[in-house]
């Protein structure tokens, strides 16, 4: 009897201990989800898929291995005036700075968007995006 | 036991009235109501308009006598709530992209930077190609007119607001007789979707 006790013990100890940092990540995965619905949706869209050629797709895109992480994070920040291309293709309609987003936010919605569409599905710390932030340009 | 038989004519007549009860649905006429000469009701109509289009061409009541039309008023660098009205028309003009009796009127309320040559790379960019979608401009004092007059949404400049103006996200259904036949939350797609479904109803009038 003990012995099962302990060894149940010892498995949910395992396991949190384990997943700790994957649970930090789900967090960020469903709280980036409501922020990425609230205030990038109704350009990109909610599958990510953009419209038509006026406003860029995140989904299938080459976004996610040729852009540096820390500038997508400034990019959702302060938006961006010049024209970007995305899977070959340029898009010049400038995108509105989210002057709201704090670093925690964009490391949420980071982490939801990479869940989603980057073939890295790992979290976007929230130093990471701190670190980021104040080095925008 | 004997069980009584309904007749197969009660059943028909039943059957008859509820489906005719359902043909009789007619979508409203809104706005202000006048009482004509002879004592006939005059309802709510668009006025005669002028506007140039995307194409650089004039486009005005002439172009959409006889048919039904949807509404809206946008401007092109609107950063809340114009993509996910685009959105909707878009799936509104895909649905009746064979129909020529629709039509799509968009104005934009922002005609100072929204020129021909802008709406035109914004219809471009959209994918809009066919003439029954018109994006128009024009003087701002008539656009704002029409719009508040006539189509009974809001529209004006406000510098507080996110792109400098505040507008509604109405879809305003206009029948083949200049009548507002009904108002919807171009943000919605459930809303939408009832606009969708008014049309049709509307086509067979």
């Amino acid at each position: 009897m003990i012995n099962k006790f302990a060894i149940l013990g010892l498995m949910i100890i395992g396991i949190s201990c384990e997943s700790r940092e994957e649970i930090t990540r789900q967090q960020y995965v469903v709280e980036g989800m409501n922020l990425y619905q609230t205030n990038c949706a109704n350009c990109h869209q909610v599958d990510g898929s953009g419209l038509k050629d006026l406003y860029p797709p995140l989904a299938k895109t080459d976004l996610w291995q040729r852009v540096k992480m820390s500038e997508l994070a400034c990019i959702i920040k302060h938006g961006q005036k010049d024209s970007i291309r995305v899977n070959g293709k340029p898009y010049n309609a400038y995108m509105p700075a989210n002057p709201k987003l704090q670093a925690l936010d964009i490391a949420e919605l980071m982490t939801y968007m990479r869940e989603k569409w980057s073939p890295n599905k790992t979290i976007f710390s929230l130093d990471s995006a701190r670190y980021a932030l104040k080095n925008c340009p | 036991m004997q069980q009584k038989r309904i007749p197969l004519s009660k059943i028909v007549f039943v059957f008859l009235v509820v489906l005719g009860c359902q043909q009789e649905k007619k979508l409203p006429f809104l706005g202000p109501k006048e009482v004509g000469k002879q004592g006939d009701t005059l309802y709510h109509k668009i006025p005669d308009f002028k506007f140039l289009n995307q194409d650089s061409l004039w486009v005005s009541q002439k172009d959409m006598a006889g048919k039904i039309y949807v509404a809206d008023f946008f401007f092109t660098t609107c950063p809340t709530i114009c993509p996910t009205m685009k959105t909707q028309l878009l799936r509104i003009f895909d649905k009746f992209a064979e129909d020529d009796r629709v039509r799509i009127l968009s104005h934009t309320i922002d005609p100072e930077y929204d020129g021909v040559r802008v709406l035109k790379d914004y219809a471009k960019k959209l994918n809009i190609t066919s003439p029954r979608w018109n994006l128009v401009t024009g003087k701002k004092s008539d656009i704002y007119r029409l719009g508040e007059k006539s189509y009974m949404v809001t529209a004006q400049e406000d510098a507080n607001e996110e792109g400098g103006f505040v507008h509604s996200g109405a879809f305003i259904l206009v029948d083949q007789n200049r009548h507002v036949r009904g108002i919807y939350d171009g943000t919605k797609e459930e809303d939408v979707n009832h606009l969708i479904e008014d049309m049709t109803l509307l086509l067979k009038e």
